[in-house]
């Protein structure tokens, strides 16, 4: 049972198309298992229909309507059948949503830590998958700017409480924690953090650097 | 009765050529949409185009970020879009004027990340949620909550109708809105939670909050 979600802001940004393209990875993965948050969505996107039948119409060019008659016979291009596409963003985006998260390219960064870098997207500092081994942790750390996580598989606790999969996590800058797997197999996260992590002891301050993926 | 209450305050004026019914507005267009994806009826895309057409060029040049050529193009991508994923409307599961408003939005999304010529090649679609195919919706009853909304929206506040065209037809983020209007995030913030619970948006969904 899911019981952590994105706040009613998030949603309605996410609704509208505002959330910057990470965060909005994170929104929909959760929404993939939510279906309280699905509910909530259509309702929040119905704000919007109605906005739309409400505003001032502005008129249309009839030769746009020419136009577009043309072009009801176009085949549609199927960008999901393009295999092409692999290893492109929209690829990893899907492996992620699907699950399919052997597909991916992990880094070992300790020995229960490791990351998959998910590439660069407008926005944010590091977009990436964490995945801590059963009864790891990952160093305790601050935040610079705003940490956006979102539990796979598995579960971890720190500080605050326990998580689980399809929880939807936000820690805002400068709260420090060190989330360690729960009892019960490997904990996979997605991540998304504004501003790279800080380690707050100076024995790990030299994993900084790797965990700083998309930094530079 | 769906009709608008206000006589067209914010409303349509002459495009209401053909008759509206007795029925329920919205259950026209969702008819429409039905008969296009049953029939390919390019008659019933003609009668969506005319209504729908005007209100996705306002959409497009809302916020003023696009030309007016680039709105044209948006409202000719986004009608291909409606007639193209017309089998995928669920009249249950989302009003007419709700399934427009989502293909819009994404279209709006993909033509500014093309414009911007972001790096990453991620389409709207990617990061989207769609309702179709996912089945626990519970008795959702779109219609009626789109009416609903409608409704609840007439009485809102200014200071939050403002907040949500911002939002919804400007596709603004909080931060962005709150820089434009010179008011704290804060404040944005907590007028979209108070719009939101004012438009009842949650109690379908029958939640905390």
């Amino acid at each position: 049972m899911v019981k952590h979600h994105p706040d009613s802001n998030m949603l309605a940004e996410y609704s509208a198309n505002s959330l910057p393209a990470a965060q909005s990875v994170c929104v929909s993965t959760h929404l993939d298992h939510c279906t309280l948050c699905q509910q909530k969505l259509a309702q929040l996107e119905s704000i919007g229909g109605v906005m739309l039948e409400d505003t001032a119409p502005v008129s249309v060019d009839p030769q746009v309507f020419e136009d577009v008659l043309l072009r009801l016979d176009e085949v549609p291009d199927d960008r999901a059948a393009n295999d092409a596409n692999a290893s492109t963003l929209s690829w990893t985006v899907k492996q992620v949503r699907q699950g399919n998260l052997d597909k991916l390219q992990w880094k070992k960064v300790s020995r229960s830590l490791r990351i998959a870098d998910l590439g660069r997207i407008d926005g944010a500092t590091e977009f990436s998958l964490y995945h801590i081994s059963e009864g790891g942790r990952i160093p305790q750390h601050n935040h610079s700017g705003t940490e956006m996580t979102l539990v796979l598989q598995g579960g971890f606790s720190d500080e605050s409480g326990a998580y689980h999969a399809g929880d939807f996590i936000v820690r805002e800058a400068g709260d420090v924690h060190a989330p360690a797997a729960l009892p019960g197999g490997d904990c996979i996260c997605l991540a998304v953090l504004e501003a790279p992590l800080r380690f707050t002891h100076w024995h790990h301050r030299w994993l900084s650097p790797l965990l700083q993926l998309r930094a530079g | 009765m769906v009709d608008k209450q206000g006589e067209g305050a914010r409303g349509q004026p002459a495009t209401s050529a053909w008759s509206v019914p007795q029925g329920r507005r919205t259950d026209e267009w969702s008819l429409c949409v039905v008969r296009m994806a049953e029939h390919r009826d390019r008659a019933a895309f003609a009668k969506f185009f005319a209504h729908f057409a005007p209100l996705i060029k306002a959409f497009a040049l809302s916020g003023s970020s696009l030309s007016a050529a680039h709105a044209d193009e948006l409202v000719q991508e986004v009608m291909l879009k409606v007639w193209q994923k017309a089998a995928g409307f669920n009249p249950e599961k989302a009003a007419a004027s709700t399934w427009v408003y989502t293909i819009a939005r994404n279209c709006r999304t993909d033509m500014f990340r093309r414009l911007q010529k972001f790096d990453t090649q991620l389409e709207a679609e990617d990061v989207g949620f769609e309702l179709e195919g996912h089945e626990p919706t519970s008795a959702l009853h779109a219609e009626r909550g789109a009416q609903r909304v409608r409704e609840l929206m007439n009485h809102l506040p200014q200071d939050q109708a403002q907040i949500l065209a911002k939002v919804y037809m400007e596709g603004k983020s909080h931060s962005e809105t709150a820089a434009e209007l010179g008011l704290p995030l804060g404040t944005v913030k907590s007028r979209v939670r108070l719009a939101i619970q004012k438009l009842q948006v949650f109690m379908a969904a029958g939640s905390e909050e």
